[in-house]
């Protein structure tokens, strides 16, 4: 009849057929094959996502019985899907988990042991993966998933202002300091007043102030719980101590801006900031800066032993896979394991010893100096209530390093804080200190 | 008689679909949500959910993170709402001036941040808001000007409330500008005869006749205001020092960060229990004279 009638009509029978056409695009209509699909659920958004899924088209094509459909979304949105889908037992049957979320999953029981998986003959060479780092997944008597990297705090420096601040080695190279005499030194070469009086160069800057001064205090020798977990001891004498070196880098030694938190990290990006403590995972981010001249080493030791924050991505099982899904999905995490090497190119650093020692990891030279590091990474506290820990500790930390109340008037608080939420979960009866199995 | 009962439930019919989805969507999630407001239910829990009558309101009154949430998102109300509305309304009446051919560009040009999402929004005022290195403090950079935007605790609540000022003023000004054109040019004309001036003929000919379309502007700002999240969670995340920890933001964390689906239902509702007091205050202002 009319000219929106006709339309109208058009529409429908778009919106008809368009679920049928893509059902059997997406291979469920292929009943032929009887592949087995796993699906494979990960947080990697930024470039390591395009990595990955390469790594299982790869996979996909060396096995043709099985199909790894993988999903991505960002980690938070991540996080809430998976935990929603176990609950309703739709569980994808592998996926990514963070090693502060380890423990959290494997209470709750969505994750599966992996022991009797690498317990067999030819199964996954657990020795040659880096041992701090499989330790950080031992809950109780098991291991809940197989590190693929891992992301330690590292320091990026700009090399050019090194150079014209004078902080060189003999060859006129840009020297990056090891102890808190050469970063203090450097810091305050480097830090420089603009004309308006304004300081427009800064030696250091706080991009994440937790995991930096979660590294300080690590460094220091500081303390967070009892090793039962079944008290917080955050207001350690070593804690306050390094907490107060924070304080100090900004409203004492003046080589530090007051907190940003995470956009000082444009400052860096701008060349104005000579040295910054981050994750490996902010490489790709420098790379793109064509006229930066940075580059990466440990981060210095500025208290009295070398200690970095660090962080693992663990591929993990459903908690009730079996049978021959059990067997592909093995078959999956050891494929992606044996080739961590193809995902250390989207900025990871593999927990394959091998495969670090092949010239190819060598080349990767900012991840080859935060690879240093691995002998003494540390993780998160092992904790359910994670998040509550990290805001209670970012809050305290927040409060000092803005001169709103000293070290250990914040640090008391927040452990005060932390105490009460143990106490919480302790009369709700869930287990707070070694996770039940 | 019969032609009516039939197109009644024909209206049923064309009514169905919307309510389906209400009722699933909606309705249901409330009934399940103010259920679960009773329990303990910890999804990191080994436990299993567990009746606990009214101990999770009990935990709110006496948890010092649930008043200072309050009292933020209050913060903001109090500070975003007025100032919407009186830019709103300024903006509507200035453009109400201009000739109709012209008005459609800049009404456009008004409401185009409400289309753009929070997401681009955010990112883009984190930016301009960066204290050492954003655009806005290299603009008064010349004046010695330096000012700790999202940084101090006491600036960053003003700072998202200029923000979203910058993003939401478009629809209520659209709004108030379709409640103003609906004025009879008659009784400004009257007046003027009369010999009243801009302000006078403002005061008491435009404002009264304006007043539905204030209070139902007003109503739905205070409820917008109280359920503030978008910008917190892209800007702030609540921080400085949780000074913009809202309550939407706070019962977002309980629930999504530490899995507390029972205290997060029962913060759900004590948020609903605020926007009703305020919105049936308003309501009641819109039904007198």
């Amino acid at each position: 009849m009319s000219e929106p009638n006709r339309s109208r009509r058009q529409f429908l029978t778009t919106a008809l057929t368009l679920p049928i056409a893509t059902t059997s695009l997406s291979g469920c209509g292929r009943s032929g094959g009887r592949k087995i699909v796993l699906r494979f659920r990960n947080g990697f958004t930024g470039p390591d996502g395009r990595t990955m899924l390469r790594m299982v088209q790869r996979f996909n094509a060396a096995n043709p019985d099985i199909e790894v459909l993988m999903q991505r979304m960002d980690w938070a949105t991540y996080y809430n899907k998976l935990f929603v889908s176990g609950l309703g037992g739709r569980a994808p049957e592998v996926f990514v988990l963070q090693t502060h979320a380890v423990p959290r999953f494997a209470r709750a029981r969505f994750v599966r042991g992996i022991d009797d998986l690498t317990a067999v003959p030819n199964g996954l060479p657990v020795a040659d993966l880096d041992s701090n780092v499989f330790e950080a997944v031992h809950i109780g008597d098991r291991h809940y998933g197989v590190p693929i990297d891992l992301w330690p705090l590292g320091m990026y420096y700009n090399r050019q202002l090194f150079r014209e601040a004078g902080v060189v080695d003999e060859r006129g190279q840009a020297k990056p300091p090891t102890d808190a005499d050469g970063f203090l030194d450097a810091a305050s070469k480097i830090t420089r007043r603009g004309s308006g009086g304004q300081t427009d160069r800064w030696g250091f800057v706080f991009t994440n102030f937790e995991s930096n001064v979660y590294t300080l205090m690590l460094q220091f020798g500081g303390r967070f719980f009892t090793p039962d977990y079944s008290r917080c001891v955050l207001n350690d004498p070593n804690n306050i101590a390094a907490l107060q070196f924070g304080v100090d880098l900004i409203h004492r030694y003046k080589v530090a801006p007051p907190p940003e938190n995470y956009d000082a990290w444009i400052g860096f990006r701008q060349g104005k900031i000579g040295m910054a403590f981050e994750g490996i995972y902010m490489l790709a981010d420098l790379q793109k800066q064509k006229d930066l001249d940075f580059a990466g080493a440990p981060v210095p030791v500025l208290g009295t032993e070398a200690a970095v924050w660090s962080g693992s991505h663990n591929l993990c099982l459903r908690g009730d896979l079996e049978g021959k899904h059990l067997e592909a999905a093995w078959r999956f995490v050891r494929f992606v394991s044996d080739n961590s090497l193809d995902w250390a190119e989207g900025g990871q650093v593999p927990v394959r010893r091998s495969l670090r020692r092949t010239p190819r990891f060598e080349t990767m030279a900012v991840q080859a100096q935060f690879a240093r590091q691995i002998p003494y990474v540390h993780y998160l506290p092992r904790l359910p209530f994670i998040f509550e820990f990290q805001t209670e500790f970012g809050l305290a930390v927040e409060k000092a390093l803005r001169k709103r109340a000293t070290p250990s008037e914040s640090l008391a608080v927040a452990e005060s804080n932390i105490n009460r939420i143990i106490e919480r979960e302790r009369n709700a009866g869930n287990p707070v200190g070694e996770m039940p199995v | 008689m019969n032609y009516r009962r039939r197109a009644g439930y024909l209206a049923y019919l064309f009514a169905l679909p919307f309510l389906l989805l209400f009722t699933t969507f909606v309705i249901l999630p409330l009934i399940y949500g103010l259920v679960l407001g009773f329990f303990r239910w910890d999804m990191l829990s080994p436990n299993p959910a567990r009746f606990v009558a009214l101990e999770n309101f009990r935990e709110a009154f006496a948890d010092a993170y649930f008043w200072r949430a309050l009292m933020a998102t209050v913060r903001f109300v109090v500070l975003a709402v007025p100032l919407t509305i009186v830019l709103a309304l300024s903006l509507a009446v200035g453009l109400n001036r201009v000739p109709r051919r012209r008005q459609a560009f800049y009404r456009a040009a008004y409401y185009l941040p409400t289309v753009i999402t929070i997401s681009v929004t955010g990112i883009l005022w984190r930016w301009f808001y960066n204290s050492e290195f954003g655009l806005f403090n290299a603009s008064l950079a010349p004046f010695g000007i330096k000012i700790p935007w999202i940084t101090d605790p006491n600036w960053a609540m003003p700072s998202l409330v200029l923000m979203t000022l910058w993003w939401t003023v478009g629809g209520p000004m659209v709004a108030l500008l379709a409640g103003l054109q609906n004025i009879s040019p008659a009784y400004f004309e009257a007046a003027a005869l009369d010999g009243a001036t801009g302000w006078q003929s403002f005061r008491s000919i435009t404002l009264p006749l304006l007043r539905p379309v204030l209070v139902f502007v007003l109503v739905l700002n205070v409820i917008g205001g109280f359920q503030v999240f978008g910008q917190v969670y892209m800007i702030t995340r609540g921080g400085p020092e949780l000074s913009t920890r809202t309550l939407v933001q706070y019962i977002y964390e309980t629930a999504f960060n530490n899995y507390r689906m029972g205290y997060a239902a029962a913060l759900s509702w004590l948020l609903f229990l605020v926007i009703g007091f305020f919105s049936v205050i308003q309501f009641r202002m819109m039904r007198e004279r």
